[in-house]
């Protein structure tokens, strides 16, 4: 039984001329217990869907069925608790509360749902166990490194034991050693059994999920499934076509461009030291985004 | 809920001290200023309460000026307080004029003179107020001589005095000066008697008794070209009529002799009450008034500050509905903020106001009394103040939209 099925779902912004489609009549279904990964450019309405299908919002057009519910028509409050109980976010920027320690920022959704201190710090304590957090319960947010804070933010996803868990680029802000350590703790949660939706742009992550979504300007492109470790047959193609390219890369292009004008310059010299001038503001500027 | 909701209140505030004692402020000047007129209304209350308790119910007062109006009952509903402080004085031949009534125990003038006592070495107190009365004056005022004696029927004549208890520590510097003199006026007078101390006594703002110096009316009467202009003349009756019967009697008499004109006023013993409940409801709605204009303030603060927070933690808001929180969890948690604000706010005014009322006593003859349900009152409308400024930031907060919340860093 499908946990997720959306049909015919799409999501206007703004009226008349200034009307936009972020989701085009999407359709898709979600199996329980799926590693769903969800690709494509900016702007192709990857956060959209995520945000319908986390109720963070709801559908201009089509019906969202969550479990055996209908929930695109939700009041508010409805949704929030749906939201609360089937639901676990876990974001690019970890959105801890800076003024709770660990422990309480994971027991959080536990105190909307009503229950008392104990149980639900008892509770909390066990999920961040399984994150591998248990010695950083009483640490604030700003005492952790990225990794820790992201799996803590995992384990604030888990502690509800929601249905789905959503993951907006959750490696996005990490680097290559704390993702794979957040990307193992996922694949461990998809092995336990639950869904997990997960938007990326790095295709390598892709290998944790058992489906890969493409979308592009509103809709879905291509939908496969796809074996744990390996990388899906868009993926591949498209990975082919991606050029890995650097900031030296990019001035080595640049310089390389300049050596050939200048070789077979006929033009004056002027406008050698214009063009010349021109790419050292390049550099400098690239100089510059590299230090920020 | 609520438990985690004021916890987090209270570490929101605590986090940011010196803005939310600023928000507070206005609250804590409210309450202070409310709680402290109300109590030292209740203060004043109480003294002449046990004031009348000791004079006796009986005790009429004869004062110059038309103080206060009745109601056909004989009630006080208003009060003239031009002639209440202005100080309308009676004549002597008004004294006569009492005298002559029959059916009166007592009748005692207190008529202030002017004059700077001066001790044998030379030491001068001027802010002592000379105070002639007759033999009956200590039985008027119901007060006891504490060392030596007031003087008698024969001492009328005679320049003794009785002095009051700080006159004794300031001229003489001595607790017992009996038999000791101090110049008045050219005169010698000498001490027969010291006064217990007397309590403070709300409603003669003017005359201190512990500061003043009694000498016979009669001897100053004798003395002095100056016509004596008793200020006020204390009556008892005997037991043979009532308070009121003898009021009427004085009155009618009086009238008479004032070619039918009411230019004085006989008070009752509870009439004294009435007076100073009309002059405190006036006292009382004044400073209520200018202290509804700071709780009000007090509000608009703390629905900015509160609007402020609302806006800095949008992303907070944001976090929060995405892991379930319902908008009225949301409401909930900021509306308790408010109200943990203002409810701290009115704890502080209660606080401050004990304080006020602590160095009131201190420092002035007032006796300020704060009972528990001012206290009650003022913090639950601190806490009205809270609920009613807080709904409008606590709304705005819970009807905020999730996704655009999130995006605000």
């Amino acid at each position: 039984m499908p946990v997720i099925e959306l049909q015919d779902v799409s999501k206007l912004y703004g009226f008349g001329d200034a009307t936009t489609i972020a989701l085009d009549e999407v359709s898709l279904k979600i199996e329980s217990g799926e590693f769903v990964a969800v690709m494509g450019p900016s702007g192709s309405g990857k956060s959209t869907l995520m945000n319908l299908l986390g109720l963070l919002d709801h559908p201009t057009h089509g019906s969202y069925k969550l479990g055996d519910r209908f929930v695109s028509r939700l009041r508010p409050n409805l949704r929030a608790k749906a939201r609360r109980d089937t639901i676990g976010f876990v974001f690019q920027s970890f959105n801890l509360l800076p003024n709770m320690t660990v422990l309480e920022n994971v027991a959080l959704p536990l105190a909307y749902k009503g229950m008392t201190k104990t149980r639900r710090l008892k509770q909390a304590g066990h999920v961040l166990e399984r994150v591998g957090l248990s010695d950083r319960e009483y640490f604030y947010p700003y005492q952790l490194s990225g990794g820790q804070a992201q799996r803590a933010a995992i384990a604030r996803a888990l502690v509800n034991n929601p249905s789905i868990i959503i993951a907006d680029e959750p490696t996005g802000n990490l680097d290559s050693a704390a993702s794979r350590v957040v990307m193992e703790v996922l694949s461990d949660i998809h092995a336990s059994g639950s869904t997990i939706l997960m938007v990326t742009h790095n295709p390598e992550l892709t290998r944790y999920a058992s489906r890969v979504v493409f979308m592009r300007d509103g809709s879905i492109v291509t939908d496969e499934q796809s074996a744990i470790g390996e990388l899906s047959e868009t993926v591949r193609r498209r990975s082919y076509f991606v050029r890995h390219k650097t900031v030296e890369d990019d001035l080595a292009g640049v310089s390389a461009l300049m050596g050939a004008v200048q070789d077979k310059d006929t033009q004056p010299k002027a406008v050698k030291k214009k063009r010349s001038s021109k790419a050292k503001s390049y550099k400098a500027r690239e100089k510059r985004t590299k230090a920020k | 809920m609520i438990n985690v909701n004021t916890r987090m209140a209270l570490a929101s505030i605590g986090s940011a001290r010196w803005r939310s004692f600023l928000t507070m402020l206005g609250v804590i000047i409210g309450v202070l200023s409310v709680v402290t007129i109300v109590s030292l209304g209740e203060g004043v209350k109480q003294q002449l309460g046990a004031q009348v308790k000791r004079s006796g119910q009986d005790l009429l007062t004869v004062r110059g000026g038309h103080l206060a109006t009745r109601s056909n009952q004989g009630k006080i509903t208003s009060v003239n307080l031009l002639n209440l402080f202005g100080g309308n004085a009676l004549s002597d031949s008004d004294l006569q004029t009492i005298q002559k009534v029959p059916g009166l125990k007592l009748v005692a003038p207190f008529a202030v003179v002017a004059g700077v006592p001066q001790a044998d070495d030379g030491t001068q107190v001027e802010d002592v107020t000379i105070v002639a009365t007759n033999d009956k004056g200590a039985d008027a005022l119901s007060q006891d001589v504490v060392y030596g004696g007031f003087f008698g029927a024969d001492d009328n004549n005679k320049p003794v005095a009785v002095i009051g208890k700080r006159v004794a520590e300031r001229l003489f510097r001595a607790n017992v000066p009996i038999g000791r003199s101090f110049e008045l006026r050219g005169q010698k007078f000498i001490v027969q008697g010291v006064f217990q101390e007397f309590d403070a006594n709300p409603l003669t703002p003017g005359i201190d008794y512990n500061q003043a110096v009694f000498v016979p009316y009669e001897f100053i009467k004798r003395s002095t070209t100056t016509p004596l202009t008793p200020y006020q003349i204390l009556v008892r009756p005997d037991n043979k009529q009532t308070p009121q019967a003898a009021g009427q009697a004085i009155t009618d008499t009086l009238k008479q002799a004032h070619g039918g004109q009411a230019d004085f006023t006989v008070l009752q013993a509870a009439d004294n009450i009435a007076i100073a409940n009309n002059v405190l409801n006036i006292l009382t709605s004044l400073v209520t008034s200018i202290a509804g204009i700071s709780l009000l303030v007090g509000g608009i603060g703390i629905m900015n500050i509160m609007l402020v927070a609302v806006s800095e933690r949008t992303h907070e808001i944001g976090i929060r509905k995405s892991i379930g929180a319902t908008n009225r969890q949301i409401l909930s948690q900021f509306l308790t903020e408010a109200v943990v604000l203002s409810t701290v706010g009115g704890f502080l005014g209660v606080l401050a106001s004990l304080a006020a009322n602590y160095f009131l006593r201190l420092f002035t003859n007032l006796q300020p009394v704060i009972t528990w349900p001012i206290m009650g009152i003022a913090v639950a409308v601190a806490i009205a103040v809270g609920t009613f400024f807080g709904m409008t930031p606590a709304l705005k907060a819970a009807r905020k939209d999730p996704i655009e919340a999130l995006r605000r860093i």
